[in-house]
């Protein structure tokens, strides 16, 4: 049988490891890439005829138009209508002290028609948020995570009384702060703008590497009444390696859609689901690897602890 | 495996072999058959076809979100020092005055719900194809007071500037407020000697105040204002009586008709500013679109294709219903009238993923309990029996973190969050009763409880 419990120490070192690299990244770049829609300011994309024009005189034009300081860039994305070419956008990149209102935009809009070879009839993307809206759902969205965590704390707690519940769930939690902390992590390293697309993916994270834990903590609840002779340690890794087929065939499926669907994206530019289904892809694997590497091993570590120190309390 | 099998295989054998001839068992597995193929048939059919009368729309007619069709969201807020004075009845006003500013502009198919708690207005205008309005500009000057004021003017120096472009008196003004808009009954854009011009007709209490301030300020201009925008000044000639304005201006014939709309349906307690914006380009919604439909379909094809590898026909009977799965989920967000969003349909790909997460449970068990000799029948069942409780707690915390999501996500991610939740319980449903069913049947079947089709060797290992 595979020795899984046994390699706990590496395990916990490549863990570590992981999580240093997105602090120190961390500290490179100054804190998190907020996205606007947490942070505030403007974003306009416009559909341009074609890729020939100049991003650099927009970007001192729409400044001088505004008197304020914006970043023009040029981008494309998957045309649906004509699959050898792509769309070629104009996007101009506000930030959160300069936010602007509605007329500035449509001023801006104005005048790029006029001034610049945009395509006819073409209806621009905005996304444009006040900071202190944008600080009010960053807030929101942590809320919602907190107390995610918390409701599953207890319904674990309740649900595995035989593991002594509450340490269970909290070796759980412990595994789903180590996946979010490889999560922003990646955010972190590949500098992802961290919005509401983020607090989704991580949240279904979360659910997911819980998930993958209690149908391991099941097998040690199953195991403990039918194995009540061998040693925690051998317990522990039956347990794991019996559940393993199940881990890894639903990690493949899993993988097998969110990596599809990421693929897609990549090839066809769309940002915002490539986005999504990166960290998604991520969030998994660290999922299943923190059921089997973390929060079990962590578990029977205390658990042991607590057996001896009952012993030794008995002698004495 | 360090620990023992629980059964004896040999009286396993010996308790199903005296069951088998009965025929009311067998019958039964046949009829629970025959009922879980026609809830898979009937999801299918429904978002094949459609049900108008259940309010259930066919799969290319559900309503898709402005994320994909593309529009524009908007969270107006009121334009005052303290949010907290604003009451659900200003916002239920300011509500209903909008609507009628979007209306008359010729919009028809919006949404506007208010957030009392929050006090502002949620507004989504989805762009239409075909129609030429920018859905964008809509939002500009929608949520403007509109407040009209005629007003008495300060005649001098400090009552008028001169407008630099136009050369001419701009009155600035004053707090001597003749009459304003709540005192216009009907407005309306009309042309007089080829000029736009609004026409205005006053209430009954705003005749009197009109026919009071004009037989007193006879010879003098009263200045026109929308909110604090400088209209113009036309002097009374005469006393008038009759309750009828003209305003004339130098406006264009649409800003006239605007102006006209704006009088005629109210003026709002304050004005209403849009801080969040999100306009989404339809060729850009579109493309995202299809890339992520045949993102879901490959997805569909891949793990349909792993599980037959893997599990061989338990395999193909989780893909049924996986195929049921994907169709009830795309059912309901129909029957809820919801909008299908590109997280929506992100989390439809990912619930095919997670989904089969039910099956594999289920099937590793019975997988485990056939290698330890377990006959077919009895292995199913202790498979699924067993497997139960581990499927529950699994899916009510994801069924937690969904919830979250969907209480404080907005349009897209909420559509994510309810796919996500409808997924889980669905997932659940069809591993536990749709799967149950269609498996037992089966390998009731003397051609089909070869060993091998369940993913195990032939012999039983000793």
């Amino acid at each position: 049988m595979i020795d899984v419990i046994g390699k706990r120490k590496y395990m916990f070192i490549v863990s570590a490891v992981l999580i240093l690299i997105g602090v120190l990244f961390l500290l490179i770049n100054g804190g998190f890439n907020w996205d606007i829609q947490f942070e505030g300011g403007t974003i306009i994309k416009i559909e341009m005829a074609n890729d020939s024009y100049d991003a650099a005189a927009a970007e001192s034009d729409i400044e001088a138009l505004l008197g304020k300081t914006v970043t023009v860039q040029k981008e494309k994305t998957f045309n649906p209508d004509d699959q050898s070419n792509s769309i070629a956008l104009l996007s101009i990149k506000v930030t959160k002290d300069n936010t602007l209102n509605s007329s500035e935009i449509n001023g801006v809009v104005d005048f790029l028609v006029q001034e610049y070879n945009v395509k006819a009839d073409t209806i621009p993307q905005i996304q444009s948020v006040e900071p202190f809206i944008g600080v009010e759902l960053r807030n929101k969205a942590l809320m919602a995570a907190g107390w995610a965590m918390l409701l599953i704390v207890i319904y674990v707690g309740i649900r595995f009384r035989v593991m002594s519940g509450i340490s269970a769930a909290l070796f759980g939690i412990i595994a789903l702060v180590h996946d979010a902390l490889i999560m922003l992590s990646i955010y972190t390293v590949f500098n992802i703008p961290v919005n509401e697309v983020f607090v989704a993916a991580i949240l279904t994270i979360i659910g997911y590497s819980m998930n993958d834990t209690i149908v391991i903590y099941d097998r040690i609840r199953e195991n403990t009444a039918l194995m009540h002779k061998a040693d925690i340690e051998t317990m522990v890794n039956t347990s794991i390696v019996q559940s393993l087929p199940r881990t890894i065939n639903t990690l493949v499926t899993t993988l097998l859609t969110i990596t599809t669907l990421f693929v897609f994206a990549s090839i066809f530019n769309v940002e915002s689901i490539r986005q999504f289904a990166f960290p998604l892809i991520i969030g998994l694997t660290s999922g299943s690897y923190s059921s089997i590497f973390i929060a079990t091993p962590l578990w029977m570590m205390w658990r042991k602890y607590r057996i001896k120190k009952k012993i030794l309390n008995a002698k004495a | 495996m360090a620990n023992k099998p629980r059964r004896n295989p040999r009286m396993d054998y010996s308790s199903v072999s005296k069951k088998e001839p009965k025929l009311k068992p067998g019958a039964k597995l046949w009829i629970r058959f025959s009922i879980a193929i026609l809830i898979v048939a009937f999801f299918i059919v429904m978002i094949l076809t459609g049900a108008p009368g259940l309010g259930v729309a066919k799969v290319s007619e559900i309503k898709t979100g402005i994320d994909i069709r593309g529009g524009v969201s908007a969270t107006l807020y009121p334009d005052v020092e303290n949010i907290s004075e604003v009451t659900d009845d200003q916002l239920r006003t300011i509500k209903t005055i909008l609507e009628q500013r979007i209306e008359a502009q010729g919009t028809f198919d919006y949404n506007m719900s208010p957030d009392y708690e929050n006090k502002r207005l949620l507004l989504e205008i989805p762009y239409s194809s075909g129609d030429n309005t920018n859905p964008q500009k809509v939002i500009d000057d929608l949520g403007e007071m509109a407040l009209l004021t005629f007003r008495e003017v300060d005649l001098t120096e400090n009552g008028y500037i001169i407008n630099e472009t136009t050369g001419r008196i701009e009155y600035l003004p004053t707090d001597i407020i003749v009459v304003e808009g709540f005192d216009i009954d009907t407005a309306s854009a009309v042309y007089i000697e080829n000029k736009p011009t609004i026409s205005v007709k006053f209430t009954d209490i705003g005749t009197e105040k009109f026919s009071q301030a004009t037989k007193r300020l006879i010879g003098y201009p009263i200045a026109i204002f929308l909110d604090d925008q400088y209209i113009s000044a036309p002097t009374v000639e005469s006393w008038i009586k009759t309750g009828d304005a003209v305003i004339s201006g130098s406006f264009t014939a649409d800003e006239a008709i605007d102006i006209a709309s704006k009088l005629q349906y109210g003026a709002l307690p304050f004005a209403m500013i849009a801080k969040e914006i999100n306009s989404i380009t339809p060729t850009l919604g579109e493309s995202a679109l299809s890339v992520t439909l045949d993102a879901a379909i490959l997805a569909l094809i891949l793990v349909v294709a792993f599980m037959l590898f893997r599990y061989r026909l338990p395999g193909a009977v989780a893909s049924v219903g996986l195929i049921g799965l994907v169709a009830s989920i795309i059912f309901w967000i129909s029957a809820f009238n919801a909008s299908i969003t590109l997280p929506g349909i992100a989390g439809i790909i990912l619930t095919i993923g997670m989904g089969v997460d039910a099956n594999v449970i289920i099937y590793e068990r019975v997988k485990e309990e056939l290698k330890r000799g377990i006959e077919l029948q009895e292995a199913i069942e202790i498979g699924f029996k067993r497997a139960f409780s581990t499927i529950l707690d699994a899916n009510v915390t994801t069924l937690i973190t969904g919830g979250a999501l969907y209480i404080v996500g907005s349009g897209p991610i909420k559509g994510f969050a309810l796919t996500l939740i409808i997924g889980i319980i669905m997932s659940f449903f069809t591993a536990i009763v749709i799967v149950k069913w269609l498996l037992k049947a089966l390998a009731s079947t003397k051609a089909l409880n070869s060993r091998w089709l369940y993913g195990v060797k032939k012999e039983v290992s000793k």
